[in-house]
């Protein structure tokens, strides 16, 4: 269970979230909406402990979250893309998996690429790929790291309709397998049985 | 864990080995700098002590320079978030990214230094203690500038003339380096020891520095 007590967030003297309180459990994905500016990405970036909450606490199973127990338990993937250009698809692969400590055999990991790129060469440099491609890179995260909670900022942004549907799919295994979701998007989400927290 | 930590340095030092571009364009401009700075004092009898000290201030920029340029590509808010929630600590991350710049900045300056020397007229002679006193140096410049770096990127700009606060952290290592070059043989000196000491100081507090300028000036 997570849980956001109370959240408030300001950037200098401006407020940006106001006394946020919200709850997901095992199984729930949450979907965060609300106009550009209204602090959605913010609000993720408190959960993960990126950023430090003017006032209000957020718990996961009953503690405090603090930077061991976000990088033991939440899987963050955000807007931008955190790949590195000079590498290509497989290195980078590679270094994110190795920073996230995750081992795989070769099968299973061309298996998940296979998946989500369908057949790509994998000695393409980063900064060759186009902007969809370059944003499964980071979904091929959610079918390697298992960590139990996904905070997902805008996923579907920039991609097709197939791909749309297959991270969909990952999304709902998730909350079937007791995972929880939250995440943010612009896009009304064909995902059933989802709650919305909506940020004004 | 071990095993990925090991692969992380090779990552590491792959993504080391294809940012050595710049490390070359950089010492490029060590090259010109250095034949304006011989051609402009040409007329003007000299010890070795001067051009010793430009070497270093040189080196000094360089360094600052290629930390910087590491470090705003590697630690942007995007990659930054990826390193927080890595199980490894962003100390550790900070540490073998400081190591890969030495090395990097240490074997470019032994490829270039033969021609620095000579253009600056420096005796071949001090060319194997020039290289040591400056991969000792070296050490502590880079972990030194991270911290400077890593302020200067911080999203939070008010703070940035903060990074200047860093700067008396180099003087010892300019300081004690100008003292070694008096000394021309290659008898190991015990001055060179300072450099180890004040490396290992740095090696304690810098990743710890860097890692708090990072996560919490960004806010």
């Amino acid at each position: 269970m997570i849980k956001i007590n109370n959240l408030s967030f300001a950037r200098g003297n401006s407020l940006i979230l106001n006394n946020i309180s919200f709850q997901a459990g095992p199984g729930d994905i949450l979907v965060l909406k609300g106009a550009n500016g209204k602090g959605k990405t913010t609000l993720l970036s408190n959960i993960t402990n990126f950023l430090e909450p003017l006032e209000g606490e957020i718990l996961y199973q009953g503690q405090k979250v603090e930077s061991h127990m976000a990088s033991e338990f939440f899987l963050y993937i955000g807007e931008d893309n955190f790949a590195y250009d000079n590498l290509s698809l497989k290195e980078n692969i590679e270094y994110w998996l190795a920073i996230h400590n995750v081992t795989f055999s070769q099968d299973v990991r061309d298996k998940s690429i296979k998946y989500l790129f369908g057949e790509i060469n994998l000695d393409k440099k980063f900064y060759q790929l186009s902007f969809g491609q370059k944003k499964k890179l980071q979904l091929l995260l959610l079918m390697l790291v298992n960590k139990p909670v996904w905070i997902l900022d805008d996923p579907f942004n920039g991609l097709d309709k197939q791909s749309i549907e297959k991270i969909t799919t990952l999304i709902s295994k998730k909350a079937e397998n007791k995972g929880i979701i939250l995440l943010s998007s612009h896009q009304d989400i064909e995902i059933n049985e989802h709650k919305t927290v909506n940020l004004k | 864990m071990i095993n990925n930590l090991l692969k992380l340095f090779v990552n590491e030092f792959l993504l080391m080995m294809k940012g050595s571009v710049f490390t070359f364009v950089i010492y490029s401009l060590l090259l010109i700098s250095s034949s304006i700075f011989a051609l402009s004092l040409r007329h003007i009898s000299f010890g070795i002590e001067i051009p010793i000290a430009f070497l270093w201030i040189m080196i000094f920029f360089i360094t600052l320079i290629k930390v910087e340029k590491v470090y705003s590509t590697d630690f942007s808010e995007s990659k930054l978030q990826q390193y927080n929630l890595s199980p490894f600590a962003l100390e550790l991350i900070i540490f073998i990214k400081n190591m890969m710049i030495y090395i990097n900045l240490t074997v470019m300056f032994f490829i270039f230094s033969p021609l620095v020397l000579l253009i600056l007229n420096i005796p071949f002679s001090y060319f194997l203690s020039i290289n040591l006193l400056l991969a000792l140096s070296l050490l502590s410049i880079v972990f030194i500038s991270s911290i400077t770096a890593s302020i200067t990127i911080s999203k939070n700009n008010r703070l940035s003339i903060t990074s200047v606060l860093t700067f008396p952290l180099f003087v010892p290592i300019l300081i004690f380096s100008m003292a070694l070059t008096d000394i021309v043989d290659l008898e190991l000196n015990k001055m060179y020891l300072f450099f180890v000491a004040y490396f290992l100081l740095n090696l304690a507090f810098s990743p710890l520095l860097t890692s708090f300028a990072l996560k919490r000036l960004s806010n």
